[in-house]
Parts: C-alpha cells; sequence; structure tokens
C-alpha cells in the first residue's frame, strides 16, 4: 500500500498542470462574496433563538394580558421573574458574543470545532433555560389557580361562566389544560430545537469525535 | 491602503490557487460544488488575510484555512456520489504517458481516496502534498504520534477498500 500511495503521490504531483486556473478578476470578483459557513449560519440562527422569546415576551399583547397585572400577589413575583429573566439573558448573550469572538480559522481543525461546539452549546443552554422558565411560568399560574380565586377570576370570562358553572370545576379544568398546554408547548418548541441543533452540527461532531478518538 | 491589501492578497491567491483547487478537488464530486468550495475558501482567506503576519509562506498559511474550511465551515450540498463522478471529476485527466495497468490502479486509488471520511482525506491530503508529521499534527491539532497512528489506519482502510 505503500507503494501505491507513493505512487498516487508522484501522480498527484504531475497533475497540478492540469487543474483549472482562475484569473485575477474571478478570484477579485470572489472576495466580497457572503459567505454560507456554518459559522454565519451559526449566528444568525442564534441570533435569532435569543431574540425570539424576548420579543414574544415584550410583544404588546402579551404585556396587556390581564393576568400579568391585574392578579394581586402576582405581580411581586412577576417583577422579581422579570430581573431575573434579564440578568439571564445578558450573561447568555454576553458569553455567546465571548465565544463567538473566540472562533478563528487559523486554529487547528480540532481547536476550531470545539470552540463552535462550545458558542452553540451557550445557546443550547439558553434555550433549555427559556424552555424551563416557561414552565416554572405555567406552574406558578397553575399554583395561584390553586391557592386564590382572584388569580382563576383574572381569566377573561371565567367571572361570567362561573353564574352558570360551578368555580371549583371551572379551577379544575383550568389547571388540567394549563398542564397539559405547557407539557405539549415545551415538548414541541424543545422537539424542533434539537432537530435544528442536531441537523446543523452533524458532521461537525462526526469530525471532532474522530479527531477525540485518537487521544484515547 | 485596502485597495492595496485587496491587491497583494488577490495576486498572492492567483499565484497559490493550485493548493485551493486540490482541495476543492478532494472533497466536493462535481464542477458546481467545487466552485462553491473555492468561493466559500477564498472568503475565509481573505477575511483571515489582515491577521497574516507574513511569518510564515502564504501558501503554508493557506493549507491551515483551506482545510479547515472544507472539514468544518462548509456545508455540503446534498448530492450522492456516483461512480460516473469519480471518472468526469478526479479522473477527467487521464494522462497518456501512462501504462494502462498504473492508470487502471491509479483510478482506483483515486476512487477509494474519495470514500473516506473528511478528516482521513485531510491527512491523504497532506501527505499527498509531502508534508511532515509534524505539520499535519500541527493542521489537525493532534499529536504527532497519533497522526502517525491515523495514517497507518487509512493505509489499512484504503486497503481493504481496493482488495474488499
Amino acid at each position: 500500500m505503500i507503494d501505491e500511495l507513493d505512487l498516487l503521490k508522484k501522480d498527484w504531483q504531475k497533475r497540478e498542470e492540469h487543474l483549472p486556473k482562475l484569473s485575477f478578476d474571478q478570484i477579485h470578483n470572489m472576495i466580497w462574496k457572503k459567505s454560507s459557513s456554518i459559522v454565519r449560519w451559526i449566528l444568525i440562527i442564534s441570533i435569532l433563538e435569543i431574540s425570539l422569546p424576548n420579543l414574544i415576551y415584550l410583544s404588546p399583547s402579551f404585556r396587556k394580558n390581564p393576568l400579568l397585572h391585574d392578579a394581586g400577589g402576582f405581580n411581586t413575583i412577576y417583577i422579581v421573574f422579570n430581573v431575573f429573566y434579564y440578568a439571564v439573558v445578558l450573561y447568555f448573550i454576553f458569553q455567546f458574543y465571548r465565544r463567538y469572538k473566540e472562533i478563528s480559522i487559523l486554529d487547528s481543525a480540532k481547536n476550531l470545532m470545539r470552540q463552535i461546539i462550545k458558542t452553540r452549546k451557550t445557546v443550547k443552554h439558553y434555550i433549555i433555560f427559556c424552555l424551563t422558565m416557561s414552565l416554572v411560568f405555567f406552574a406558578l399560574f397553575i399554583v395561584g389557580i390553586y391557592l386564590s380565586d382572584e388569580v382563576l377570576l383574572a381569566f377573561d370570562g371565567v367571572a361570567e361562566k362561573s353564574k352558570e358553572i360551578p368555580l371549583e370545576k371551572i379551577r379544575t379544568t383550568t389547571i388540567w389544560i394549563l398542564s397539559i398546554g405547557a407539557v405539549v408547548f415545551t415538548a414541541f418548541i424543545a422537539g424542533i430545537y434539537f432537530l435544528l441543533y442536531g441537523l446543523l452540527l452533524r458532521k461537525l461532531k462526526r469530525n471532532y469525535k474522530e479527531l477525540k478518538q485518537l487521544e484515547v | 491602503m485596502n485597495k492595496k491589501l485587496e491587491h497583494q492578497f488577490v495576486t498572492e491567491l492567483e499565484n497559490n490557487q493550485n493548493i485551493v483547487h486540490k482541495v476543492c478537488t478532494l472533497y466536493t464530486n462535481d464542477r458546481h460544488s467545487h466552485n462553491d468550495l473555492f468561493q466559500e475558501i477564498t472568503i475565509q482567506l481573505w477575511k483571515a488575510y489582515p491577521k497574516f503576519r507574513g511569518e510564515s509562506k502564504f501558501s503554508t498559511w493557506m493549507y491551515r484555512v483551506a482545510l479547515n474550511t472544507a472539514i468544518t465551515l462548509y456545508r455540503k450540498s446534498k448530492r450522492s456520489i456516483r461512480t460516473q463522478d469519480y471518472d468526469s471529476v478526479i479522473y477527467k485527466i487521464t494522462a497518456n504517458e501512462y501504462d494502462p495497468q498504473e492508470e487502471e490502479q491509479l483510478k482506483l486509488m483515486y476512487a477509494a481516496v474519495k470514500q473516506l471520511g473528511d478528516i482521513e482525506k485531510a491527512l491523504v491530503f497532506l501527505y499527498l502534498e509531502d508534508k511532515d508529521y509534524r505539520e499535519i499534527a500541527e493542521t489537525l491539532g493532534i499529536t504527532e504520534v497519533n497522526a502517525r497512528v491515523k495514517m497507518n489506519r487509512i493505509k489499512k482502510k484504503l486497503r481493504t477498500i481496493l482488495n474488499p
């Protein structure tokens, strides 16, 4: 085999004269084209992922939701929750930016792959954080509904309905709907996310694993 | 200043474009993908060019950027590898001076190398380019010993592909 590879080597070097030749202008045209590299995709997708939950969170319809404001003692929890949420979001943005900046094409292949995976992991943790927060949020509602009629009555139409149907029945139904809704919603978003994440990094992870395995 | 840098870069790349073409030949199976990868490598080289301090030769520096782009950054279009692609792309230039037996052997070798994984191709590429194990190890971020071990495994794998 060594002989065959050496034979290939000789041929490989002779073959140079048959390679395509691009002109100065052809190369010059290329340098300002947009990159379609995985790092660019990761940047675009990550920015979307980081901003989307916040856009939903800050959207006027969500803000105006009477549930968030009229439910008595719920307000304090809501403010604490908000401060905590934004502190963590800022931390993730900072981490992502730092790691993204550290990606360098001049690194060795292994370091480059590790850095990309690390950057992407920051976003993965952020998504896990957001999903956990949404579950906590749902859980707080459910506890609120369980403990006080005030929270339950803050829902649109509940006050009128309670004249026809016993409040206890509405309470149980609402808790069930919210619990199932929370789990389905979280599972759905997580499913989409991990599918996308897996597809994006499949090749990279495979190659990284191959280099990593050599160390064992 | 920027214009000067641009001119300098394009001239250097024009003179050393063979390296990029060879990487593209190894990692793609048709002309369209070849050009696509060539363009991506050019963009990455240009983006990294301000960091090129001339400590090493431009060509040496290119190997790393070109291979990193091919292995890590480039997202292949989903095209299946068909046998006729080997003939049309890698072996499109059949040199007449070879004896038929040697030619057939080379053809099979090229086809076998095409079946290797991304990392394996990188090792074979650097080997064919006459790089020593130290440079191969540094480019990939593994130890020299591991580069040798991996190369031996690749040789075995090629042997299996050629003699199933």
